[in-house]
């Protein structure tokens, strides 16, 4: 692998992964291969170039062109949206119904005429029932005009269905509760019809009629959001409960069948004074038995009652219904209590993702603003042309954000730990030279401790009582999750170059490293390597300095 | 284990399951008698030849899952009837019993269902909690059982029914404690004036009842999330190595072709990497666009680490700042020392 490198070159495999990057951002490997046919080589401008167009022309026609994209923020894309840039609606006259059918749908004031009708058929039902037994004949006109409200209801919520038909056949079936809306108003119109067409003697129509008005009131489920937040968490916590439900139901299976053949004796028995004679007599009845047993509802009269017959071993038949207790409604229902619970605090702790997303962009801004702060503070101290580079930086702004590989992240990392154990070596041998300096007298001294004291409260500050690298460990998976909206634009030979850029940075402080490691060790910097005799010795000589 | 094979033994079981849910009627089982002999025979037949099998592809392993214990304890038991009918006679009373026990052949389709199988892994692993629950219950219960005997049982005016030996004492604790039907024990046992029945009773309700079982459903909770967070993280970790170790694969195939291409150049052109890519950087314009949305290349990545850079040079600066001053100090130490050792040696002439 080093064998590209020229002689003496030290492998760096933070410079490697830099590279490993450009190549794949710029697809080099197709490039050098000569596979021109990968990767485009013109773009549209050059194509909208007339006399760069006519040379390309009279080459090879079958050259590949490159787009420029800019970034765009993408919403969400609803359905109006979709249907406005069909070529059907673009070319006709006037816009189509289901345009209009949506907007209707989304406007505010029918969706809380739909809210208010569904409140008024709740009272109205009320109304009717109370009044249902009173024959009063003054009352009458009342009854009418609750009758006449019903119906108006029921019309409206069938109008709605038919809007929402209107507005997209296909996505309508799609909706969980559109579907629920639909069975529940089509449940109330069947009785209504039928009562109409004239089977009116029975009353089991009458009363399935009221009862499909009182689901019309279900349909408020649907418009509160709160209310389908709780929903939605119950029915993914049931979800996930099937095979616990699948168990529940093999068991219910064994104890059932077991029951019968279990009490045979007790159902064929001929005593009169048998409470519970047909429990177990058939497996229906068996599978209400066990459930009733569940429900630990009666199980010791039913067990006593059992034992009335002699037939019937009295070991068999309690260590069944013991078992059973244990078992079931026992061991089983806690399970269900401990599963709902962990499913409701995963669930909830999902919705609340978006809180905790949030918290965390703003959490990165804060450390961003913080950078920025540090940067400018070390702007003398450093004597580094920083001020140039934020100039670069604003002629780049067009926001910022991240999705990070793998070895970018470790090379940040490796740098920041790189950086970690340096600074806290200086940090330690800065307290210690800050408690000499106070011991001793020099003038000189003590300017500089000033000066590294003001700067170092300037830099911890912003910080608080961290370090910059422990600050920078916790921000930085904060700042690779931020938006996933925002992204950065290049221009393709600034890349280019900031790659290159950034591999050379690596070498060079690779060898600057080295360079300090040799200073140290030829005696030019004490405590770095160097013997203290040797340092010794050679006082005269630095004396000058 | 083939899907066939699966499929097949699913659709047994289920079968058999079935059949056994109509034969319990009399009426049918009356009317197709030879019917369920027959599949009777088939059922038997195919779980014997499963087992046969399994026990073939693998004889010692056989025996270490639990999976087929079960099935074995579940041939065990479809022979007993045949065994019973054959030792015992056609009227032994417990026979009812065994047939009762068959309905455990449902078992047998755990082994083919994945989803299950996970959920009793899962629960358990609560068993052992569960089971010492239920040994403090059981000794709870013996020790107020003992109790109440003694009590209640014992004396003339006893309450037999209830608490005439011990196995009554137990069922009429259990009774207590799952609080079904105890206001007509109480009564009982105020019918025939004792005077501690109503403090004993509701002590031990409040124990068992209220604390034992609630206590239950707490540990059952804490062991299920345990579990479960223990599961998802393994799963994590899981999805987490295969993604690295992806990566790396992908980076080292790179890394081979790029060195490839160096060595075929090398040998024609001795030329170095941006030699190579010299002509391609000569396509670049400035003013096409890349897109990109690499942590790598975006502006808090670089303000971070060319922050993190001018830190560490100012630390360095620093450092040499102090090293120089540590040297000062102690060359101006040192000043003094030698003087003080030529008067001291001049002093030590002197004296000789």
């Amino acid at each position: 692998m080093a064998t590209y490198h020229s002689v003496g070159h030290v492998q760096l495999p933070r410079a490697d992964a830099i590279r490993s990057r450009l190549i794949d951002t710029f697809s080099l490997l197709e490039h050098l291969h000569g596979l021109s046919q990968a990767v485009p080589r013109h773009t549209i401008r050059e194509i909208l170039d007339p006399s760069c167009q006519k040379k390309l022309m009279l080459g090879d026609q079958h050259q590949l062109v490159r787009f420029s994209i800019k970034p765009r923020h993408v919403e969400r894309i609803t359905h109006a949206q979709r249907l406005m840039s069909t070529l059907q609606v673009r070319c006709s006259k006037s816009p189509p119904l289901s345009l209009w059918a949506g907007w209707v749908l989304e406007c505010p004031l029918f969706r809380n005429f739909i809210i208010f009708l569904i409140f008024l058929n709740t009272i109205v039902l009320m109304v009717e029932i109370e009044l249902l037994e009173s024959s009063n004949t003054q009352l009458w006109p009342l009854k009418l005009t609750l009758e006449v409200a019903a119906w108006f209801i029921l019309l409206v919520f069938i109008l709605e269905i038919l809007l929402m038909w209107l507005s997209s056949f296909f996505l309508f079936w799609k909706n969980a509760w559109n579907v629920f809306d639909f069975v529940v108003t089509i449940l109330s119109l069947i009785p209504e019809v039928v009562v109409l067409v004239g089977v009116t003697s029975h009353s089991v129509w009458l009363q399935l009629l009221r009862i499909c008005r009182v689901l019309r009131s279900l349909k408020l489920f649907a418009r509160f959001h709160q209310v389908r937040v709780i929903i939605l968490a119950l029915v993914r916590a049931l979800k996930s409960m099937t095979f616990l439900l699948m168990l529940l139901l093999i068991f219910f299976y064994i104890f059932a069948v077991a029951g019968v053949y279990f009490f045979e004796n007790y159902t064929r028995s001929t005593r009169q004074d048998l409470e519970y004679h047909m429990f177990f007599s058939d497996l229906l009845n068996s599978v209400v038995t066990v459930f009733i047993l569940f429900t630990m509802d009666h199980w010791y009269a039913l067990l006593q009652d059992t034992w009335k017959v002699p037939e019937v071993s009295r070991t068999f038949s309690s260590i069944y219904v013991i078992l059973w207790l244990l078992l079931g409604s026992i061991i089983f229902r806690n399970i269900i209590v401990a599963m709902m619970v962990t499913n409701f605090q995963n669930i909830r702790n999902e919705l609340n993702e978006e809180m905790a997303h949030l918290e965390v962009q703003h959490k990165a801004d804060i450390f961003k603003q913080q950078i920025i702060q540090r940067r400018q503070n070390l702007i003398p101290e450093a004597q580094r042309s920083s001020i140039s580079k934020m100039d670069a930086r604003d002629a780049n702004q067009q926001g910022d954000s991240l999705d990070l590989t793998e070895a970018s992240k470790e090379e940040s990392k490796h740098s920041a730990t790189k950086e970690s154990s340096r600074a806290s070596k200086s940090k330690t041998k800065k307290s210690l030279s800050k408690m000499k300096k106070s011991a001793s007298s020099s003038s000189s001294s003590s300017s500089s401790s000033y000066c590294s004291s003001s700067s170092g409260s300037r830099y911890y500050d912003p910080i608080g009582q961290l370090d910059w690298e422990t600050h920078v460990h916790q921000n930085l998976p904060g700042l690779m999750d931020m938006d996933q909206d925002e992204r950065v634009v290049w221009p393709r030979d600034s890349l280019f170059r900031y790659f290159e850029l950034l591999e050379k940075l690596q070498y060079n402080l690779e060898e600057r490293k080295r360079l300090q490691e040799f200073a140290g060790d030829a005696g030019l910097i004490p405590g770095r390597g160097a013997k203290i005799p040797h340092a010794m010795g050679q006082q005269p000589m630095r004396c000058n300095y | 284990m083939s899907r066939l094979f699966k499929i097949i033994m699913i659709s047994t079981i289920s079968t058999n399951a079935f059949f056994m849910v109509l034969w319990t009627d009399y009426k049918t089982r009356y009317n197709l008698f030879r019917l369920f002999e027959v599949s009777e025979l088939i059922f038997v037949s195919i779980y014997s030849s499963e087992f046969c099998m399994k026990l073939y592809v693998d004889p010692i392993n056989y025996w270490k899952d639990g999976y087929n214990l079960l099935d074995v304890i579940i041939i065990i038991i479809i022979f007993i009837p045949y065994s019973l009918r054959k030792i015992k006679g056609k009227h032994y009373p417990y026979l009812n019993i065994a047939d009762g026990v068959q309905s455990l052949r449902i078992l047998k389709l755990i082994t083919y269902s994945r989803g299950i199988r996970t959920l009793i892994t899962a629960v358990g692993q609560t068993a052992y909690t569960v089971a010492s629950v239920l040994i403090l219950l059981f000794v709870l219960m013996y020790i107020f059982a003992v109790l109440g005997f003694c009590l209640f049982g014992v004396p003339e005016r006893a309450d037999l029914n209830n608490w005439g030996n011990l196995a009554l004492a137990f069922f009429t604790l259990f009774s207590l404690a799952t609080v079904d039907g105890w206001t007509d024990l109480q009564q009982q046992l105020d019918a025939r004036n004792f005077i501690l029945s109503r403090s004993f009773t509701i002590i031990f309700i409040l124990l068992a009842s209220f604390v034992f079982l609630s206590m239950f459903v707490g540990v059952m909770i804490i062991h299920t999330e345990d579990s479960v967070k223990k599961l998802e993280r393994e799963l994590m970790l899981e999805r987490h190595m295969t993604r690295m170790e992806e990566k790396h694969v992908i980076l080292k195939r790179q890394q081979e072709e790029v060195s490839k291409l160096m060595q075929t150049q090398k040998n024609v052109d001795h030329k170095s990497f941006t030699e190579l890519v010299e002509k391609f950087k000569k396509t670049l314009r400035h003013t096409d666009p890349m897109v990109l949305d690499d942590f790598g290349t975006s502006l808090p990545f670089i303000d971070v680490y060319l922050s993190t850079l001018d830190n560490q040079d100012a630390t360095i600066y620093k450092l040499q700042e102090l090293y120089y001053e540590i040297v000062h100090v102690l060359s101006l130490m040192l000043e003094d020392l030698p003087q003080k050792k030529q008067s001291q040696s001049l002093e030590k002439v002197e004296e000789k």
